[in-house]
């Protein structure tokens, strides 16, 4: 198998890697944003999501993916017993954790005084939250979503073990097929840095641009 | 409007620990301000009163209190016949209410001059889009910076960004306005454009309620002015006591000094 051939049958396997990531990141904006301005905001109920994090944060993801997958797939086949449900929770739940750290962040950035200044207007908190400081904290966040983008490129890696044919997989499955150890992995290192970066780095500069128009 | 009794204390944590008598935490007692303690103040309709003091004296905080952005530890406040210190009461249709200019402006910083004053008029009144529109541009007309419309607050120098905070204020017609040293974080060539917006306001008859150290301009349109030092109102009055011949020492010295200050600054003009 020639190494065109090899590149094709990893290509094919890069959609799946892109909507694992995206979704899982996805899901990270949805738990962490509302995650960290609880911890913020909302301190008495600040353990709840704190036990959440240190779960997410300190377990391995392949850990969560296997236990999730095997242990709670039978019982419950259409949610746990779907692969890719099982890899878009586990990484969207992880990155959720990280994200609200980012958040959190974001947040002391853009200072309290535009909480006030919104509630000086007739916001309630929450609305505060969501007209005031939500834009400016993702403003302020673009640097860190970035690299926690790349971080769930990387470990979309490990959905492998629960048998999705993206990238990873398909490159064990030519290291096998080929009989090749070295092209499959040279092959999709390559695929892995050009998925990740240009995203990253629109984010990035979209972030600069935001904050310099922005005087943040 | 009304103040009765109001109490405000505020610190570090500990230091408040320590007040109350924690022995193991008494390192911070001293950083404990007591921002307010028993003032009491009215205000009726269209009038315009002025607070002045030291700064550090807690006159911001109580001004806050007043718009239950920090909350009186004891006392009421009273907007109309409704009280704001009782628990339950729903203080965000309070504050809608309530016209608020901070000293440090505050702009909302990813929204235009006319996304800042549109905010509360689209999601607290929930007008509709162009009703809004139509009302934020009028405010922003009234104070001169039609010119900033759709420009960012870093866009905007000083003095137009304190209008445009003005406007945010006055947009929605609010009962009182409170205005916390409105032109004391502006380049002193810029206070003169901000002025004249306060000027214009108190001719229409607002109400309103200035935290300011603008002799010239209190003279002008307050009709009290009260001298707050150390959590309390020293002494009350009209300008012309202030400017002739307050009873108290402390609102002489304090007048003394601020009005050399001023007149510095006049001739330097």
């Amino acid at each position: 198998m020639d190494v065109w051939q090899q590149f094709i049958i990893l290509l094919e396997g890069v959609p799946l890697t892109l909507s694992i990531s995206i979704v899982s990141f996805l899901i990270g904006i949805v738990v962490g944003l509302p995650i960290a301005f609880i911890r913020v905001y909302e301190k008495e109920v600040s353990f709840v999501v704190d036990a959440y994090e240190k779960i997410f944060r300190g377990v391995p993801e392949i850990v969560l993916l296997l236990l999730f997958y095997f242990g709670l797939g039978p019982a419950f086949p259409s949610t746990f017993g779907n692969a890719f449900f099982v890899a878009a929770f586990v990484l969207g739940l992880r990155s959720g954790a990280n994200q609200s750290q980012i958040y959190r962040g974001a947040i002391r950035g853009v200072g309290d005084e535009q909480m006030i200044a919104g509630m000086s207007i007739g916001l309630s908190k929450w609305r505060a939250i969501w007209h005031v400081m939500v834009p400016q904290v993702f403003n302020f966040s673009t640097a860190g979503l970035g690299s926690e983008y790349a971080l769930l490129i990387k470990d979309s890696a490990y959905v492998y073990v629960i048998g999705l044919a993206e990238l990873m997989k398909r490159a064990i499955e030519l290291k096998y097929s080929a009989n090749d150890v070295v092209t499959p992995f040279v092959l999709s290192a390559l695929l892995y840095i050009a998925i990740t970066f240009p995203i990253a780095f629109w984010l990035d500069r979209w972030g600069n641009r935001r904050k310099k128009k922005l005087g943040l | 409007m009304e103040a009765r009794h109001i109490y405000k204390t505020y610190g570090s944590k500990d230091a408040l620990k320590a007040r109350e008598g924690d022995a193991k935490t008494c390192i911070g007692a001293k950083s404990v301000i007591e921002a307010a303690k028993d003032v009491s103040l009215q205000i009726r309709k269209g009038d315009i009163k002025l607070i002045f003091g030291p700064s550090g004296s807690g006159k911001s905080t109580f001004l806050r209190c007043m718009a239950m952005l920090d909350i009186p530890d004891k006392g009421e406040i009273y907007l109309g016949d409704e009280c704001l210190t009782i628990p339950g009461v729903d203080l965000n249709k309070a504050r809608a209410r309530i016209g608020f200019v901070f000293q440090h402006i505050y702009l909302f910083r990813h929204l235009t001059a006319l996304g800042n004053v549109e905010l509360a008029l689209r999601q607290v009144f929930k007008l509709s889009k162009d009703e809004a529109r139509r009302r934020a541009l009028d405010a922003l007309t009234e104070v001169k910076v039609t010119d900033c419309v759709n420009k960012y607050p870093s866009q905007m120098s000083g003095g137009q960004a304190q209008r445009v905070g003005i406007a945010r204020a006055i947009a929605r017609n609010p009962d009182i306005i409170l205005l916390d040293e409105p032109t004391s974080a502006l380049d002193p060539e810029l206070t003169g454009e901000v002025i004249d917006t306060l000027r214009d306001l108190a001719r229409e008859g607002k109400t309103m309620l200035i935290v300011s150290h603008e002799m010239p301009f209190a003279r002008e349109v307050a009709e009290e002015m009260i001298f707050y030092d150390e959590g309390t109102i020293v002494e009350t009055g009209p300008p012309s006591l202030f400017f002739n011949a307050p009873n108290t020492d402390r609102a002489k010295k304090f007048m003394t000094r601020i009005i050399n200050r001023t007149t510095r600054e006049e001739m330097n003009v």
